[in-house]
């Protein structure tokens, strides 16, 4: 009594045929000459865009994909210079663009542009989309705050209506949208004028020495939309593909469009014919996968397959880990497709320096404060840091001040005197201001969990241990946001911080993290130095060379006031396949997707 | 046939259904809404900014009354809401598209889990005591005893990266997964892997009402009419042997939709295991609601399913 063999066999053949069928093998395109006959860039990001809006978006892959579709009035070429995008030049009094007192800015439009849905574009879409981000108040509305009449129309917006369900969300941009298509003098700013469809003239209520770079900023509050597309659909337009013939979508004067979108899981855009900008683009296609950052080891296999064409894209450069750094170096066939690239991103230390109820013994200007400070920043050694944790490889020591190598008012190599590691003099500190130990008792460290946090968090205990001899215990925030938000209000005595720059000016660094010039401020210290902020106000309505002196000022201020201690400096790693050229980084941004091109491989 | 008696106890199971449905779905409504931090919070967003948007989206209000509000969008609009991480976006369509993914998972790994829990338990019966029985029960303690996410991840190990390797980039499990339903290479490693857990348990239970079952007399009866083996087997000793299997498919099915959770975020599968994940560390209220909403209808669903479906395999059960 059996079963006949061949049962058995056959059972077994169906899970073989199974396997097999997970199979699969890698291929190639391939082209008789030069470009490869397929120009469909792939690659991974492992963050869903929160919103492509301009006038809203937050996260750098928001703004990394968006500077695709959207333009602004200039942009920031690889080398980060600012060059003439939709305008024709960039405004200077030297071209007669800006006026001897430095505050109208007079800008002329390239008259060839067209919306990559056919829409014209001229002056009044400049005015729209910049009233619109000053109505819709999102994260970088502070861009546009030194224009005449910024405040009143945001106070004319008013803030949005606190939602019953999805339509009360959309009723507070519909009420807008209904304003601006009515040219509402409330939602216009009075120092934004069109004197001729291809002039903007721009007033400001006080000089402004940073603007034109902030306004610059790819993807957001200064980048030009279309008025008739964001109005299909004021809540959602972003999200929308771009269809011939149909009104609506994601719509920008850009060389890409977005051809298909599928929420959290992958987006496609593909190239604008005849697009009037240059360079034209080569890549017909660019495919986005969203996925899980967990995913990043598979993803680097499938790279390896061929899958992909590059990781590191879309804000996710520092998504690569050292051992998946270390398989590619130590695989012949693609160590050399590894490109690293300096970020301008700075980490470092924040003391709690002015927040009273939060107290600890660094808080305040007294010697003591200033003294113990001063002791656990020179306690760190973070050449040893960059070694120990990121390997020489994900970061480097930041030695130059808190603005990065290769950026404006960065200070030169080891002219921080922060940086300076000195055990001796660190201990003899501690020792001047806080003989008993008393005082350094019960320190805590805070910060948010993942990534190179926990093993810097671990080496700076260990120095403070080592070289201070005092103890300090980590805590960690599992939860990055609750952490963002008890370090922006002062909660912690002792905490991780860092800084992405936007555009490159020191306003970036120096406003928005000690100053409180624009809203909202991140001054996470709680730093308040008259001084300080009267040198701030100052270059910040300078033009930039006339400003610069003043701003390493401000950071001498911080210095000496051991506001921080220096960590290190992110730097970017890309897996790019050598077939792709014109693809990388600067400092800033991934360079456009009109600059690469696919070669035969 | 569905009997008068049996309409009112799915109408008696549908109440309970609504009803566990309305307390799932205000607990987790309700936890999640005391998770500190929130989708909106940034270096740019927060102060006066963050309290427009909490204000937006309706989440300064007391929670009931967000409940409230979000219950009225599912009776009112069939909308469950928005999403907060990706601003404003309905996000209705994207867990049904989600829900999709997972039920395509899932109906593949239960399948696998019947066919080959089944096959295996036969073969293991009709082979008592020989190598086909010891490999094959072999096989099944091994399959409940490893967990699926062990399993998920020797198969990528073993598949996608050592086969990789070995065959220099020639045969290879795919990853990641592509589209929205993948392909049918991508499907089946995930599929293999969460039904594997389960075929174990099944392969063992059916090995033993087989046993049970081919001893009887009937089946003596019917061999002593010279029925061949294969018939006796699958026409007379299968059916009744599956009556014990069925009652396990409730816990099945339920572990086949839980453990889709973990397969579903080990390779990237874009179904509502992964969301469920990701929308709690994203602090995407509504989705996470949604999705646990979902699961439990489903649950709950599938139980009513395996209790109809006892009444279709033993005919002794009525309700």
């Amino acid at each position: 009594m059996s079963l006949r063999p061949t049962k058995l066999t056959l059972s077994v053949g169906t899970i073989a045929v199974l396997l097999l069928a997970a199979c699969g093998n890698g291929s190639g395109t391939t082209s008789s000459s030069g470009l490869a006959a397929s120009q469909v860039l792939k690659f991974p990001v492992y963050q869903s865009a929160g919103t492509f809006d301009p006038g809203e978006a937050d996260a750098e892959v928001d703004t990394e994909i968006s500077q695709n579709v959207f333009d602004n009035l200039w942009r920031f070429d690889d080398k980060l210079n600012l060059v003439p995008d939709l305008a024709t030049e960039v405004p200077s009094q030297s071209n007669g663009g800006i006026s001897s007192d430095g505050l109208t800015f007079t800008v002329h439009l390239k008259p060839n542009v067209k919306f990559n849905n056919g829409d014209s574009f001229s002056s009044k879409d400049v005015l729209y989309s910049w009233n619109r981000s000053a109505a819709l108040q999102g994260p970088y509305v502070s861009n546009l705050s030194a224009i005449a009449g910024f405040a009143a129309v945001q106070k004319a917006a008013g803030s949005p209506p606190s939602s019953k369900n999805s339509a009360g969300v959309t009723s507070f941009r519909q009420t807008l949208e209904n304003k601006l298509a009515a040219n509402d003098p409330s939602l216009q700013m009075s120092g934004l004028t069109a004197p001729d469809a291809n002039t903007v003239k721009i007033t400001l209520a006080n000089a402004c020495g940073w603007c034109l770079t902030a306004w610059s900023l790819q993807g957001s509050t200064g980048s030009i939309v279309d008025q008739k597309a964001v109005q299909t659909d004021p809540e959602n337009w972003w999200s929308k593909v771009v269809t011939p013939g149909q009104a609506g979508g994601m719509v920008g004067t850009g060389p890409f469009y977005m051809s298909a979108y599928t929420a959290k899981q992958s987006l496609t855009f593909k190239r604008v014919n005849n697009w009037w900008g240059s360079p034209k683009p080569t890549l017909t296609e660019v495919d986005i996968a969203i996925h899980d950052p967990s995913a990043i080891a598979g993803d680097v296999t499938a790279w390896e397959q061929g899958s992909y064409d590059l990781i590191g894209y879309g804000g996710n450069s520092s998504n690569l880990t050292y051992p998946l750094i270390q398989g590619i170096k130590g695989n012949s066939r693609f160590a050399s497709q590894l490109i690293t690239q300096p970020k301008g991103r700075t980490t470092w230390v924040s003391f709690n320096v002015g927040w009273p109820q939060t107290g600890g013994p660094f808080q305040g200007s007294s010697a003591t404060a200033l003294g113990l400070r001063k002791a656990f920043a020179l306690a760190v050694d973070n050449t040893a840091l960059a070694s120990t944790v990121c390997h020489n490889v994900q970061c480097a020591p930041a030695t130059g001040g808190l603005i990065t190598k290769g950026l404006i008012g960065y200070l030169g190599d080891g002219a921080d005197p922060l940086a300076k590691f000195d055990a001796t003099q660190a201990k003899s500190l501690l020792k001047q201001y806080d003989p008993t130990g008393k005082l350094t008792a019960n320190l805590k460290y805070s910060y948010n969990a993942g990534g190179l946090n926990d093993p810097v968090a671990a080496f700076l205990q260990n120095e403070w241990q080592t070289n201070l001899g005092v103890s300090v215990a980590l805590d960690p925030s599992s939860d990055a946001s609750q952490f963002i938000s008890n370090r922006l209000s002062g909660k912690y005595v002792m905490a991780r911080d860092g800084w992405q720059f936007d555009y490159n000016h020191p306003q970036d660094w120096f406003d928005n993290l000690w100053g409180y010039l624009v809203t909202p401020a991140a001054n996470t210290s709680g730093f308040n130095d008259p001084t300080y902020n009267s040198i701030l106000k100052q270059a910040d309505q300078l033009p930039i060379d006339q400003a610069l002196a003043q701003y390493k000022q401000l950071a001498k201020i911080l210095a000496d006031n051991v506001v921080y201690i220096p960590l290190y400096y992110s730097v970017a790693n890309f897996a790019i396949r050598s077939y792709l050229t014109g693809a990388g980084s600067n400092t800033q941004a991934d360079y456009y997707w009109n600059e690469i091109s696919i070669q035969q491989h | 046939m569905l009997t008068r008696g049996t309409l009112i106890y799915i109408g008696q199971r549908l109440v309970l259904i609504l009803f566990t449905v309305l307390m799932v779905s205000f607990g987790v409504f309700y936890v999640v809404h005391l998770l500190p931090g929130n989708a909106f919070v940034s270096d740019r967003v927060h102060g006066q900014a963050l309290q427009l948007l909490l204000h937006e989206y309706g989440l300064d209000l007391p929670i009931p009354v967000q409940y409230w509000n979000w219950i009225k969008g599912i009776f009112l609009h069939g909308s469950l809401g928005v999403s907060l991480y990706i601003r404003g976006l309905p996000i209705t369509p994207l867990v049904l598209r989600e829900l999709s993914v997972s039920a395509m998972l899932g109906g593949t790994a239960l399948i696998i889990t019947i066919g080959l829990g089944v096959t295996f338990g036969v073969l293991a019966a009709v082979r008592q005591n020989s190598w086909v029985d010891y490999l094959l029960t072999s096989i099944a303690v091994v399959g409940y005893s490893v967990p699926s996410f062990v399993i998920a991840s020797l198969g990528i190990l073993i598949f996608g990266q050592w086969l990789n390797n070995l065959t220099n980039g020639g045969i290879y499990y795919p990853e990641p997964w592509t589209g929205t339903y993948g392909t049918l290479a991508e499907l089946s490693l995930p599929a293999i892997a969460l039904g594997f857990y389960t075929s174990g348990q099944i392969t063992r239970i059916t090995r033993a009402a087989m046993l049970d079952v081919i001893q009887q007399d009937y089946i003596r009866t019917a061999r002593a009419k010279g029925l061949v083996d294969r018939v006796v087997i699958l026409r007379h000793a299968l059916r009744n042997a599956l009556v014990p299997v069925t009652s396990i498919l409730g816990p099945t099915v339920i572990g086949i939709i839980t453990g889709s959770v973990v397969i579903e975020n080990i390779f990237g599968i874009p179904g509502l295991g992964k969301e469920f994940v990701e929308s709690i560390f994203q602090h995407d209220y509504n989705v996470t609601v949604g999705v646990f909403t979902i699961y439990a209808v489903l649950i709950g669903f599938a139980n009513l399913g395996v209790d109809l479906v006892y009444t279709v395999v033993d005919p002794r059960i009525r309700y």
